[in-house]
């Protein structure tokens, strides 16, 4: 029953880090710049 | 009547005392944080041309992951960076991502000044600050309801900052741009964008109540692990492997530049936190400054210039100064501060971490039922450990052949060890560095 409860809230923890803006402005941000960098090379 | 009104005024005023004490802490660790993070240039400047600043900057970071692992052990112990991460395990992935952005900034950099020289490239990305701000008030509700004596204060203060900046960079620029300026440009843009981002996850971390030492020992593995595949990308495994071994009798000094770094980094975290980072980060950005005290004084780097670069440095320092007092005197209202705590909360809610774990992180203080930290002996492990690179390090360096002013170096030692000393004790009475 501790194992599915720990699923449950660690499925539910990845989907709220999934659908929050705080994640996906850092991460679009980190691909700019690596791609920025590739034109750089 | 009066009876109950007064625990609760008695409650309220010791609140607020409590809210000053740490805005007081928060401001006096983005001081002490721009001290160090602007010695971290000198161990650096020992070190002669002739290693690719890739092979450079991957050795520093070297310095500043073994760091990022011993202080904290060192400080408080791992138990307790293992118990923030029980209760707050998705920030892990924000401190990951933080240090991943910071290495991609500091590549950047490195293309930067290449091409348009420090003096243009300085203070484009110096404009992290100004971008520092603007998700600050965006995402986490600060310099809301703050009025705008407190928004001139800290838009003004970080604005004079980037003026002074530019002016110190254009004083200690040695030589001109080498061209392809159109991609010096967006690399140093680049660069401040993502330095200016990285702040998100930082602030993130600190409203949820995550221990900055908790965070930086995750951050550096988005640091090394991002720098070590731009290294590798770069310049392929095996010519970086013959460069650092070539560059043994350096490793130590930069190591010890990336270990300086790591202090003043972790009091940018404490101003992040008690401060935020609309006014933590242009504060510690005065690094520019400490870093040019060295260059001019110990290292004689202005000797012989004409009279109107030592104009240009002492005119950007003063606007330096200038505009970290104005910062420094905008501190959170009460009401601006309510609505931190309402960003904390939502923070709190949407990730499931317990409202009194928040709320007593936010107030530098253990929230109820928490064990006290404590160290094991992995902890004296691991200090000791990272000490025997150091130490193997320093038996291989070679003491550069270079003059050197050490008066003003013992002075500047001196003044760090002062503001360390300062800072760690104000950190240790009012927070026992929770």
């Amino acid at each position: 029953m501790e194992s599915i409860g720990n699923k449950k809230a660690s499925a539910s923890r990845l989907s709220n880090v999934l659908t929050d803006v705080h994640f996906w402005v850092p991460v679009v941000v980190l691909l700019a710049g690596l791609l920025l960098l590739s034109f750089m090379r | 009547m009066t009876s109950a009104a007064q625990p609760l005024d008695s409650a309220a005023m010791e609140r607020a005392s409590r809210s000053k004490t740490l805005q007081l802490l928060g401001i006096l660790s983005g001081f002490t944080a721009g001290a160090w993070l602007g010695a971290a240039e000198a161990p650096t400047k020992l070190v002669s041309t002739g290693i690719s600043p890739m092979a450079i900057s991957l050795i520093m970071v070297i310095g500043v992951f073994l760091a990022r692992w011993s202080l904290p052990a060192l400080i408080l112990g791992t138990s307790s960076i293992r118990a923030d991460v029980r209760r707050a395990p998705h920030l892990i992935i924000w401190a990951i991502l933080a240090g991943c952005l910071w290495a991609v900034a500091n590549t950047l950099t490195i293309f930067a000044i290449r091409d348009i020289g420090l003096s243009i490239a300085f203070p484009l990305w110096n404009s992290n600050s100004l971008l520092g701000i603007f998700w600050g008030f965006l995402f986490f509700n600060e310099l809301r309801q703050a009025g705008w004596r407190r928004w001139t204060g800290v838009l003004g203060g970080a604005l004079v900052m980037c003026v002074g900046a530019t002016l110190l960079a254009i004083a200690s620029s040695a030589q001109g741009p080498a061209g392809h300026s159109f991609r010096g440009v967006w690399a140093a843009l680049g660069a401040g964008v993502l330095w200016g981002t990285m702040y998100i996850p930082y602030r993130k971390a600190y409203l949820t109540g995550m221990n900055p030492l908790s965070f930086v020992t995750f951050f550096t593995f988005g640091e090394l692990g991002m720098m070590s595949a731009l290294a590798i990308g770069y310049t392929g495994f095996a010519p970086l492997w013959k460069e650092l071994l070539a560059a043994r009798s350096v490793v130590f000094w930069l190591m010890l530049g990336g270990f300086i770094w790591v202090i003043g980094d972790l009091f940018q975290q404490y101003a992040a936190k008690y401060v935020g980072i609309s006014r933590g980060i242009p504060l510690s950005n005065s690094n520019q400054f400490w870093g040019l005290l060295w260059g001019i004084l110990v290292f004689g780097e202005l000797h012989g210039r004409s009279s109107s670069t030592y104009a240009q440095v002492v005119g950007g320092s003063l606007l330096m100064m200038l505009g970290v007092g104005a910062v420094a005197f905008s501190s959170a209202s009460g009401e601006e501060q309510t609505r931190w705590k309402e960003a904390a909360q939502r923070e709190g809610r949407r990730y499931g971490v317990a409202a009194d774990y928040v709320e007593a992180r936010m107030d530098g203080r253990q929230a109820a039922g928490e064990l006290a930290p404590s160290r094991s002996v992995w902890d004296w492990l691991l200090v000791a450990a990272a000490s025997a690179v150091f130490v193997v390090f320093a038996t291989m360096a070679r003491v550069p052949q270079m003059s050197l002013h050490w008066g003003p170096a013992a002075l500047l030692v001196a003044a760090l060890l002062v503001l360390l000393f300062i800072c760690t004790l104000a950190l240790w009475r009012t927070t026992r560095f929770h």
